[in-house]
């Protein structure tokens, strides 16, 4: 069972919260379990370049099961996979920091991805959505 | 009082549209809006519409501020009936343009302010084809509505 509607919206809810704490404006992406958008909000005067960023964070981050950042270690030769990362999949992959899978249990259900602030607040962000799906 | 499409005011459509869908349609689609330049603010797709509607839902809304009409006019320019009445014969020629975005199915209506400036568009997809009063322009519609309610 993917990321609902319903809970896409709560993850967007505490996402933008949180950006607004950090005093922060971003977009924020949430895919289901295939990739596929489910909800996105860009905040008032955002740059709207974020929201394709955020999209295809969150995709990468389904994609490969893995947080953004850590795609980028398929540039590591002594890594299985290697060069995974530079294949342009989709015209989507991306290793910017700021996607997550979402995981239920051991599953992932989806992804999330954010886009606007620092690599660091927008991993803060992405953080901050996941609190709805772990209660 | 409607100035500028704001994210506020694009979920509360979003949400309208959504109850109507839900409700009265009982059909799951996608729904989005985007500001005065087309630029995506906001798009939910509901449990069980399938995966495509969202990009359509979003390029209907692109659509409906690019000409400032909605794609429901535009889709009567491509009508073989009136092929050479409406545009003339080079109606077809917009097939594929705007960067392949240009979106001639019905279901994208722009946003107007008080002075009637287009202010964005909404843009829905889901609905299989139009049986009455159900369609992806009524469902646009529901959500424009709640804009515009004091």
């Amino acid at each position: 069972m993917g990321v609902t509607l319903d809970i896409a919206k709560k993850m967007l809810l505490a996402g933008r919260g949180k950006a607004r704490t950090l005093g922060i404006l971003c977009s924020i992406a949430i895919v289901d379990e295939n990739g596929w958008l489910v909800g996105l909000h860009r905040m008032d005067g955002v740059p709207i370049a974020t929201v394709d960023i955020a999209r295809d964070k969150a995709w990468t981050a389904v994609a490969f099961k893995l947080p953004t950042s850590d795609v980028s270690r398929f540039g590591d030769p002594s890594t299985p996979g290697f060069g995974l990362n530079s294949q342009n999949w989709n015209d989507r992959l991306t290793t910017i920091p700021g996607g997550l899978p979402v995981k239920d249990a051991d599953q992932v259900i989806g992804g999330v991805g954010v886009s606007g602030g620092t690599l660091e607040q927008d991993v803060v962000v992405c953080q901050a959505t996941m609190a709805v799906v772990d209660g | 009082m409607m100035k500028e499409l704001t994210l506020e005011m694009a979920i509360k459509a979003l949400e309208a549209a959504e109850r109507w869908a839900r409700d009265v349609a009982r059909i799951p689609c996608s729904t989005a809006i985007v500001d005065k330049a087309g630029a995506l603010i906001a798009v939910h797709r509901m449990d069980g519409a399938a995966m495509a509607t969202t990009d359509i839902a979003i390029e209907k809304a692109w659509s409906a501020v690019a000409f400032k009409i909605p794609t429901l006019m535009m889709s009567r320019w491509l009508d073989p009936r009136n092929v050479g009445e409406l545009l003339g014969d080079h109606a077809l020629g917009m097939v594929g343009r705007g960067k392949g975005r240009l979106c001639f199915i019905p279901g994208g209506i722009p946003i107007t302010n008080d002075d009637g400036e287009v202010i964005g568009g909404i843009g829905n997809s889901g609905i299989p084809s139009a049986t009455g009063d159900i369609s992806d322009t009524s469902v646009s519609q529901a959500g424009i509505s709640a804009l515009y309610d004091a």
